[in-house]
């Protein structure tokens, strides 16, 4: 079995190698979340999911659409009827109806330059997934950070020290005093900064801060868990059909296993007179 | 009942003749290894895109408005929809792996060699044809990689002379990756597989013609040195189909989207341009070729594109390349560095093929270009190479086995 040593050597040289194989990305290291969903087992936390729902409608909603889903979609976690009713009522629409955005993407367009992307595939479609848009929930400038900054640009300069620091705040590179004096200036001017998303500066200001929500069942709204929920949820639209793939996978391996191994002994039996 | 059936049938068309002869009787070198299953393997494969492919053509409409929509009706309201795309999207992944395997497997054990030129030959033409059908398949989804790959791949043809720029509008349908491509891609991308299939029974007829090469790479004495293909290879066969089912179903189940770009969940759009376009893996390597001709001026598209073709289309010389008396690389150590030289080679190049051109390495010191333009002259010197070592005698041979 010549050629199979060699493709065991190549395979452990590939082995050694791969983990430098991606490639330098510009933005700063995500925010890596421990996602229950996830996972050949994982599932989706039913409360997590009622919770996202409503900061999606409560939220997002209001510059966002989730195009791929109606309404009416949502009982396939236990949302009650009466609560998706109404849910569709305050977005003015009834609960067969797909999940369209409030604002009209004309005038969408008109306040940001840019009309929101619709949601529904959002944690499929961009490197990091999940983790990605958690990142952008969260990567806003906290109001200490804000105030860090201004008060390193105070005198107008930045010294060696007040570079690796505000570097630091913004994740940027401090090698590159242009860029970050750049992205300052920017910041001055009222842009949106986020640590997480590539070039940093997007059309989207911050859509929430702790307590945008009041939730039902008692769990304190803090950023972290309204953007983890809203997440959930997002992953769940993304793919309603996630967990039944998983489930018949399951089912599909074990029968797998065992009919090849059934396989195997069959070929070793026939073989057993040539060998 | 069926006997008489049969028999009325054989002295009409000698069905049961054929399936003896070409079949169950068919004579098979016994010590075939499992390398050995991979044609079979992308035979299964073939016939799984077949199948869901047609399924997937009942619900996908192949219109610049419609077909992004259609891709996520099929994966979210058909029943089984996620099924058939996931398996289709995983199977052409699959098909590669498998026929790259098949490949390489002829390359080391000599199978291209006299007299299975022909026979290599409609392999290499199988493999033309699948690059195709996968490139527009890829664009029919109609996310932002689908539009991007097809402008810059289409794009390609304009480098050819005097007719290239009115070949692209011809081809494209308009001048830019339109409505019109992607209905004509969609039609191509039906038809192409069933030329595959044609194309892989004039492959078997080839085969059974001139039977199996072995291992050993040496001529088998039929009887003494084969085994009827039924029982011992069905199920050495189907053994195989169940080992890799097992590892294409862990990723249509488990990690569907592992091997697709994430920018293609997002609806192409042709005024944006995504900040790194990536062609599917199977394509890296010879998109590197492309990429490494960056150093002729206003030729550098058209050597890019010919180095590219080229290094496909040099498989078709390759019997005639290698001279050696010995088929096999078993007996052969040095022709057997150069094939692993050539495979390592290829993993660079499918590296410096998935990121951007104008990447570095060691904060700048090093452009990947140098890399990729090195791993270019690297495969094509296996070639080279081969027939240096061959042709001038430098490699000896250890003595072949009488028999197998
Ligand atoms: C005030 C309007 C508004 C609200 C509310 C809003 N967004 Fe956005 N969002 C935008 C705009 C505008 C963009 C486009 C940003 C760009 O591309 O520069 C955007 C972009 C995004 C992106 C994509 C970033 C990228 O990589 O392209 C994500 C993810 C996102 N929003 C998530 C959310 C979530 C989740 C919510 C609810 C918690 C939300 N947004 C609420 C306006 C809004
Ligand atoms: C040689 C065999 C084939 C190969 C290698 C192949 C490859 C591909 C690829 C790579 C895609 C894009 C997958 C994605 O990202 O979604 C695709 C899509 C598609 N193919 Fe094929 N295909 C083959 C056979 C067929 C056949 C025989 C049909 C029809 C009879 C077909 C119909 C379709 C349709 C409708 C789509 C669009 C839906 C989708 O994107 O999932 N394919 N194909």
């Amino acid at each position: 079995m010549d050629l199979m040593k060699g493709t065991i050597k190549v395979a452990a040289l590939l082995v050694l190698l791969l983990p430098q194989w991606g490639q330098a990305s510009g933005g700063a290291a995500l925010p890596v979340q421990e996602w229950g969903f996830k996972g050949i087992f994982g599932k989706f936390d039913e409360a997590a999911l009622k919770r996202g729902a409503k900061v999606a409608v409560g939220v997002c909603m209001n510059c966002h659409s989730l195009k791929y889903i109606k309404f009416d979609q949502m009982r396939a976690f236990g949302l009650p009827e009466a609560e998706i009713e109404a849910m569709a009522k305050d977005s003015g629409r009834s609960r067969k109806d797909r999940m369209l955005s409030v604002m009209d993407a004309v005038s969408a367009k008109e306040t940001y330059g840019i009309e929101p992307p619709d949601l529904s595939l959002m944690t499929k479609a961009r490197k990091g997934y999940e983790d990605y848009a958690y990142g952008i929930l969260t990567g806003y400038l906290t109001d200490q950070e804000s105030a860090d900054i201004k008060k390193a640009m105070e005198d107008g300069k930045l010294s060696e020290t007040e570079r690796m620091e505000v570097a630091h705040v913004l994740h940027m590179d401090p090698r590159h005093e242009d860029k970050l004096k750049e992205a300052i200036t920017k910041l001055e001017g009222g842009g949106n900064f986020n640590k997480y998303f590539p070039g940093h500066f997007l059309a989207m200001p911050q859509p929430m801060q702790d307590g945008a929500v009041e939730y039902g069942d008692g769990t304190k709204a803090s950023l972290e868990q309204l953007s983890r929920d809203v997440v959930t949820f997002l992953a769940w639209a993304a793919e309603p059909t996630a967990e039944q793939r998983k489930g018949m996978g399951i089912g599909v391996m074990i029968y797998l296993l065992v009919f090849t191994a059934m396989l195997y002994a069959v070929k070793r039996r026939i073989w057993a007179k040539v060998h | 009942m069926f006997k008489s059936i049969m028999e009325w049938v054989d002295a009409r068309l000698p069905v049961s003749d054929l399936i003896k002869s070409q079949a169950t009787e068919y004579p098979t070198p016994k010590n075939l290894n499992y390398w050995w299953n991979f044609g079979s393997l992308a035979l299964f494969v073939l016939i799984v895109m077949l199948a869901t492919g047609l399924f997937l053509a009942m619900h996908y409409k192949p219109d610049a408005n419609l077909a992004f929509d259609s891709v996520e009706h099929i994966m979210r309201d058909v029943n089984f929809g996620w099924l058939l795309r996931y398996l289709h999207a995983n199977g052409a992944t699959f098909f590669f792996v498998c026929v790259y395997i098949h490949i390489l497997r002829g390359m080391y054990y000599g199978s291209h060699r006299s007299p299975r030129e022909i026979l290599w030959w409609f392999g290499v033409i199988i493999f033309f044809a699948l690059m195709g059908t996968a490139f527009m398949g890829y664009v029919l989804p109609w996310g932002q990689m689908s539009y991007w790959g097809a402008a810059v791949i289409t794009n390609l043809v304009s480098a050819i002379p005097v007719v290239g720029e009115e070949l692209v509008v011809w081809i494209l349908g308009g001048f830019s990756v339109g409505d019109p491509t992607l209905n004509r891609f969609f039609v191509l991308h039906f038809l192409f597989p069933f030329v595959v299939f044609g194309l892989v029974i004039l492959h078997m007829w080839a085969l059974h013609a001139v039977h199996s090469n072995n291992p050993d790479g040496i001529d088998v004495h039929e009887g003494k040195d084969t085994l009827p293909f039924h029982p011992y290879y069905t199920i050495k066969d189907l053994y195989g189909v169940g080992v890799f089912l097992m590892v294409y179903l862990a990723f249509v189940f488990f990690a569907p989207n592992f091997f697709l770009e994430p920018d293609n969940y997002i609806p192409a759009d042709p005024m944006k341009t995504p900040a790194h376009i990536v062609p599917e893996w199977y394509f890296l390597p010879f998109y590197a070729i492309l990429r490494s001709i960056d150093f002729l001026g206003s030729f550098s598209k058209l050597a890019g594109v010919v180095a590219m073709g080229g290094a496909i289309a040099i498989l078709f010389i390759l019997p005639w390349l290698d001279r050696s008396p010995v088929r096999s690389f078993r007996y052969r150590p040095l022709s057997r560095q150069l094939f692993w030289v050539f495979v390592l080679d290829c993993f660079v190049l499918g590296w410096v093929g998935y990121n951007p051109a104008d990447a570095t390495l060691f904060d700048g010191a090093l452009p990947l270009i140098v890399i990729g333009r090195t791993a270019t002259a690297v495969y094509f010197s296996y070639f080279v190479g081969l027939w240096l070592v061959t042709v001038l005698k430098i490699e000896k041979p250890k003595p072949l086995p009488k028999s197998i």
